[in-house]
């Protein structure tokens, strides 16, 4: 679990933020505090399948789903399937 | 104002006169909940679903010419209830729904000055509409808050609730797209919707087995009038996601159209370059959208690379060239004022020198890729004049660039109880759109605004709005902040950046922390991220003689000390 949020940190920071300086935690908002857009949560959205190994049907998720690493991981254990 | 044109031949008198007679049995609306799970409703089903409503709303004493305000989810249950308000002869205006990135106070606020200037006898909110707003709703003695249900009836008598309505009385409001407590509410008749649905399927050649698919909310003009009432009337199938789904799932809009052989869509210019750089390569030859025969860019100015992209991105999945149309339209107008393909063939476009368009505003051509490429929003409608004016107001010729005035047959009469919005717009029975472009060969190339506008994902934001967001924080000098919007040619649509002083140097060391607390609060009050803010020491910022923040010296100003703002 604890890796998992520390791959998904790095990527959001790396790929998505690209601002120095920014830390985030398990529980930062990204969303709403304006940190990503909406429109990025479907980059985030892939490398969560990534990082968990599931297939997460995006029809079951909502951006509120999204708003922290640790929602994004709930996310993942309540809807994704394991990859075949 | 109709009476200035030649009369244009309409199907139906009014709009629910237009629902009831439609085909009982053929689908209205498919609704996609998710991967596993999709409504749809046939004409029959909508319209006991909204006598349904009516006789609810009835009950709860609404009647004709009433306004009725409905914040509810995209889905068949608001479109029945707008079209229950609508039998009953009252006035329906959708507002948008709260979403988790939205401040309660903020939203509460915006919510009270629009829903006390519509001083609704009813409003009507779904099952889920959170508790703490509902005290916001700037309800008067007469007015009553009720929760729609949210499914459709399981048993009807088939009776009709219909309150007959003439042509020229109200049909709904819509709200022009803007900050969310500075809407405008267009307040248009049964006979102004109809006479633009009547020059639209004339341009766009509607046909019976025509589809739409559409994502866009249904409080926006081209979600509201395109993908609901133009189908409501000419008895069409619309295929439909919420926004938030198409966001999260992009290539879902693309499995809906190759399923359902959707052959209408309406989409801003971001939508093109988002789908063509999310949809993965691999996953487009899956897709078939060979029964499109327009994606109409609309909302936002039309870009050719965002065109190009999505193009060359989709041809694998059998798009069809011409497929790719443009469209300039406005909640004014009703909706489209003018439409591309008229005559077949796609949007046309002209290539100019760049340094005359910027110093004498004028676009003078150049050969193909040597200078700027504008891409035409089509000819105008029929019974829809355009002019373009200078600012003393004289009518310019061709290739000058100026502000857009319209004229038309569906022009709104007045923005609902804001005489003094509408005596700024609408004068001599032009609408001063602060619009800018140019005409050529009678095609419409939209080149920029008048008014500072920023227009992200085909939503307007007023920069005023994001720089007193800035200066409400203690450490921003208080009318020391510009904001504008910069374009980012991989999203296809502008962002938004922010450049503010602080009150004193020492409040630079804090400046992740500043950024980090206007930019919430820029997304709770505004529902969009800024790209970047920018902090800088005091008197930063390039001032008029008048003492006041010059936007665009700061602009260039900024720019120039941050070219990667230039580069994307």
């Amino acid at each position: 679990m604890a890796d998992f949020a520390q791959q998904l940190i790095d990527y959001i920071c790396k790929e998505i933020i690209r601002q120095p300086g920014v830390q985030l935690g398990v529980d930062t908002p990204l969303v709403s505090s304006g940190l990503i857009d909406s429109f990025s949560l479907v980059d985030v959205l892939s490398k969560l399948e990534e990082v968990t190994a599931t297939r997460i049907p995006a029809g079951k998720v909502q951006p509120k789903d999204m708003d922290t690493v640790r929602l994004m991981l709930s996310t993942a254990q309540r809807v994704g399937k394991p990859r075949k | 104002m109709a009476a200035r044109f030649p009369p244009v031949r309409v199907p139906f008198a009014t709009l629910p006169e237009a629902l009831l007679a439609a085909p009982q049995e053929k689908p209205f609306v498919t609704m996609w909940i998710d991967d596993d799970d999709e409504q749809t409703f046939t004409f029959g089903d909508f319209t006991r679903w909204s006598n349904a409503q009516a006789a609810s709303f009835k009950e709860h004493g609404l009647s004709k010419g009433d306004t009725v305000i409905l914040i509810m989810p995209q889905g068949a249950a608001l479109m029945a209830a707008f079209a229950g308000a609508m039998l009953l002869g009252a006035v329906p205006a959708i507002l948008a729904y709260p979403t988790f990135k939205v401040e309660p106070a903020k939203y509460r606020f915006g919510l009270a000055g629009v829903s006390a200037n519509l001083n609704a006898k009813l409003v009507v909110v779904d099952e889920s509409f959170p508790a703490e707003f509902l005290e916001s709703v700037s309800l008067s003695d007469q007015s009553k808050l009720i929760r729609a249900h949210s499914a459709p009836p399981t048993s009807g008598n088939g009776g009709v609730t219909l309150i007959p309505s003439e042509p020229e009385d109200l049909a709904f409001i819509q709200h022009s797209a803007g900050t969310t407590g500075l809407q405008k509410g267009v307040a248009l008749s049964h006979g102004a919707v109809l006479r633009q649905l009547a020059h639209l399927s004339h341009a766009l050649q509607i046909r019976p087995s025509d589809r739409i698919y559409n994502w866009l909310p249904l409080y926006h003009d081209m979600g509201l009038i395109a993908c609901f009432i133009l189908p409501m009337v000419y008895h069409l199938h619309v295929v439909m996601q919420s926004p938030t789904d198409w966001v999260l799932q992009p290539g879902s809009m693309l499995h809906l159209v190759s399923k359902y052989k959707c052959t209408l869509s309406w989409v801003p210019n971001f939508a093109l370059s988002f789908l063509a750089s999310r949809v993965k390569s691999k996953a487009r030859k899956k897709y078939d959208l060979s029964s499109l025969r327009a994606l109409i860019n609309c909302s936002e100015p039309v870009r050719a690379e965002s065109m190009d992209s999505f193009a060359a991105a989709f041809s694998p999945s059998g798009l069809q060239p011409t497929a790719l149309q443009s469209s300039y339209a406005m909640a004014e107008n009703v909706f489209a004022v003018s439409q591309s393909g008229m005559n077949g063939g796609m949007p046309a476009r002209t290539w100019i020198d760049g340094a005359k368009y910027q110093s004498e505003r004028i676009a003078v051509p150049v050969e193909k890729g040597r200078g700027p490429c504008f891409v035409s929003s089509g000819q105008s409608l029929p019974n829809n004049e355009v002019r373009i004016v200078s600012e003393k107001g004289d009518a310019l010729p061709d290739r000058h660039v100026g502000e857009i005035l319209i004229r038309s047959d569906s022009m709104l009469d007045g923005y609902y109880n804001r005489p003094d919005l509408t005596s700024l717009s609408l004068r001599d029975g032009w609408y001063w759109s602060g619009d800018l472009g140019f005409l050529l060969d009678r095609e419409l190339y939209v080149t920029g605004r008048k008014k500072d506008l920023i227009i992200v994902g085909g939503k307007n934001i007023y920069p005023q709005d994001v720089e007193e967001i800035a200066f409400s924080h203690p450490a921003i000098h208080d009318g020391r902040a510009v904001a504008f919007g910069c374009y980012n040619a991989d999203l296809g649509t502008e962002e938004i950046v922010l450049v503010a002083e602080v009150e004193e140097p020492s409040n630079l060391e804090s400046s992740s922390d500043i950024d980090r607390a206007i930019r919430g609060a820029i997304v709770a009050e505004l529902g969009v991220a800024p790209r970047a803010i920018y902090l800088k020491p005091p008197r930063w910022i390039v001032k008029s003689t008048a003492g006041k923040p010059a936007r665009s010296a700061t602009r260039e100003k900024l720019l120039a000390e941050h070219p990667e703002l230039r580069i994307s």
